[in-house]
């Protein structure tokens, strides 16, 4: 019975067999793997997620903050101080934060093309003056598909940071992994709380954020702190967007 | 900046007591030594680093139960077979987030080349106790024999470890604070990844190719002339199965390191559980093939042929189809368990290729003797506690809040 093994013919049919066989149940295998309900788990999840991250209601009061700049509910902070937040048709609006606006008040704003592509973590916009201007970064990965022209004309509209001045949407593919690296709710208020301490501390090293009787810092922070030679790397240097990193 | 530290490391009492006693004092720090796994290392290297000495002081054949029947026994089969296999993380994982752009997997490169860079030495130190002449090992590197797969594994062996060793310089870098060595390193680690490839590829299949030299002495359930490639897609399982174990078990252990921030470790172990499905898949049919190739089919109602469908049915057919329950469930518990077994199988496999079926002709069977057993749990204790102690100091897992962009 052996013997019929050692035989080369049959053993090549078998090899070729298996290796047909192979390719054919690698198809169910892949299939299965890559998994018919999966998308449907899938969006299930990031559903669930999305419900309790990025709140339906869009723009809602701000959290209860103790420190100088505001945080609404449903918006999620990059480190790099620009927000992002789920849209009802489901693309994300992009703009920046309260901090960034008030730090550098600018006069100019330059925004991406639409049909651009951004990257989490590299530059997408910048604010500046006649003089400067400063990169900030993308908080989500994905495609431009409309542009705020109205706060481009009209910087002044960056002052309601997370309503009128939205700064771009982007239709992002890989949402749920690009929110992992942002800070939600009460993570992104302790965010901006430190970082505000962190201003306070270069105004008044000794004493830092002394402000509790309601004081506000001025608009163009960045100006009044560093001069106008210095605010731009003050900016940078808040937007982890410092000359010389990648 | 690169000379202002190294004044710090050589003359202020502070860094030291920063950087490497974590901020405590001598006597606090000694004190935080005393757990019970730390008691159990400890047992197994008083006793192991001893055996050691006494192994370059005595000989091989006064604490090794090798002959000339035998000369390769656990040292080759487990540390250095199996220990360069399980090593397959660092280019696996490396490759995968550098060369194929899947920065998910980024938080985990790191301790993925850590465990690589540990896992060689370790293979190399076991590899120096199991040669009779370690001193001769140079001799690898000036007669060069181009057609021995020896040669080729001696070569590509010690530069991976190189690139190992640079790649792991970028989080050293970062520990110490030298910025601009650490800049240069970052901006290598593209090529550095691209050569951890190439190596790879070439000595994992080469430390298959060794048994091309032994048709007859390898049982023929085993033997292939398609070794070489078993070997290195047995790899590739390997290193997808460590990274989950690696990872799931570091970020257990050191998850305080990580407070305040959420890493989906459960993401990323049900996402490689989709590349283990497949690669194991594959495998499971290209063994098969070997058999067929090798008109070795009788042998597999033989008790051979048990430990061999043990290892390539039950260690990689089955948890190659748990991998596939556990990625489409997105069920990580599923996906570790099955990570184990296939490990468990390349440990099998190595074993069973370079120690349990070679010479499987030979009525005197080798069973290792207790010292070299020793030495080899020594070896793998040496590398969990270097692991720890370096996690503990080093930006492998946390971010080095110095370098925000270093990670």
């Amino acid at each position: 019975m052996t013997s019929d093994f050692l035989s080369i013919y049959p053993a090549k049919l078998m090899e070729y067999g298996l290796g047909v066989t192979y390719l054919l149940l690698f198809i169910p295998m892949w299939r299965y793997v890559q998994g018919g309900r999966r998308q449907s788990a899938e969006q299930a999840i990031r559903g669930r997620r999305d419900a309790e991250r990025w709140p339906a209601v869009a723009v809602a009061a701000p959290w209860p903050s103790l420190g100088w700049f505001q945080v609404p509910a449903g918006v999620a902070l990059h480190p790099g101080h620009t927000w992002a937040r789920v849209e009802a048709d489901g693309t994300v609006a992009v703009g920046v934060d309260d901090f960034a606006q008030r730090l550098v008040s600018p006069t100019r704003i330059e925004l991406p093309r639409a049909g651009a592509l951004v990257s989490q973590g590299e530059s997408a916009v910048a604010l500046g003056d006649g003089t400067w201007s400063v990169p900030l970064v993308s908080p989500v990965n994905g495609t431009v598909v409309a542009v705020n022209r109205a706060v481009a004309d009209d910087p002044s509209l960056l002052k309601d940071a997370y309503g009128t001045g939205w700064l771009f949407k982007v239709k992002a593919p890989r949402l749920e992994a690009d929110q992992r690296q942002l800070l939600h709710a009460q993570a992104a208020r302790h965010f901006l709380d430190g970082e505000a301490e962190a201003l306070a501390m270069r105004a008044s090293p000794e004493v830092g954020q002394v402000l509790q009787d309601g004081g506000q810092p001025v608009d163009g922070l960045a100006r009044a702190l560093a001069g106008d030679a210095g605010w731009e790397a003050l900016a940078r240097e808040f937007f982890h967007t410092e000359k010389g990193t990648p | 900046m690169a000379s202002s530290t190294a004044a710090a490391l050589s003359g202020s009492p502070s860094f030291f007591r920063e950087k490497v006693l974590l901020g405590m004092g001598w006597g606090e720090y000694l004190r935080s030594l005393l757990t019970p796994w730390n008691a159990v290392a400890a047992v197994i290297l008083v006793v192991g680093l001893p055996l050691l000495a006494y192994r370059f002081a005595a000989g091989l054949g006064a604490t090794t139960a090798l002959t000339q029947a035998y000369p390769w026994g656990i040292w080759i089969g487990f540390d250095m077979m199996t220990g360069i296999v399980l090593a397959a993380g660092g280019f696996t994982i490396g490759a995968s987030v550098q060369l194929l752009g899947l920065k998910d997997y980024h938080g985990i490169e790191r301790s993925a080349i850590l465990t690589a860079f540990l896992g060689y030495l370790m293979a190399v130190f076991g590899l120096l106790a199991d040669l009779g002449r370690p001193w001769n090992i140079v001799q690898a590197m000036f007669n060069y024999g181009s057609a021995s797969p020896l040669f080729e594994v001696a070569w590509c062996v010690m530069c991976y470890t190189t690139v190992l060793l640079l790649e792991f310089t970028v989080p050293f870098f970062e520990w110490l604070g030298w910025r601009r060595l650490h800049a240069i390193l970052k901006k290598m680690l593209i090529a550095l990844t691209v050569l951890s490839v190439i190596f790879s590829t070439m000595h994992q299949a080469a430390l298959g190719s060794l048994f091309l030299l032994a048709p007859t002495k390898l049982h023929p359930l085993w033997y292939s002339p398609f070794i070489f490639i078993f070997f290195f897609i047995s790899a590739i399982m390997a290193g997808i199965s460590m990274a989950i174990i690696e990872s799931t078990i570091s970020h257990r252990v050191f998850a305080r390191q990580l407070a305040g921030k959420h890493v989906d470790v459960d993401g990323l172990v049900v996402g490689l559980g989709k590349a283990g499905a497949v690669v194991a898949f594959a495998y499971f049919f290209i063994k098969l093939q070997g058999v067929i190739d090798g008109h070795a089919w009788a042998h597999l109602a033989t008790g051979w042929g048990a430990l061999f469908l043990l290892e390539t049915v039950g260690l990689v057919l089955v948890p190659s189809l748990l991998f596939a329950y556990g990625a489409r469930n997105k069920n990580p518990q599923a996906v570790k368990i099955a990570a184990v077994m296939t490990v468990c199988g390349i440990i099998l496999n190595r074993l069973n290729v370079s120690v349990i079926a070679f010479n499987w002709t030979n009525p005197i069977r080798y069973v290792p003797s207790w010292m070299e057993v020793w030495v080899s749990i020594t070896l793998v204790t040496l590398g969990v506690v270097a692991f720890r102690w370096i996690v503990n100091r080093m930006p492998i897992i946390r971010e080095d809040s110095a370098f925000p962009q270093g990670h």
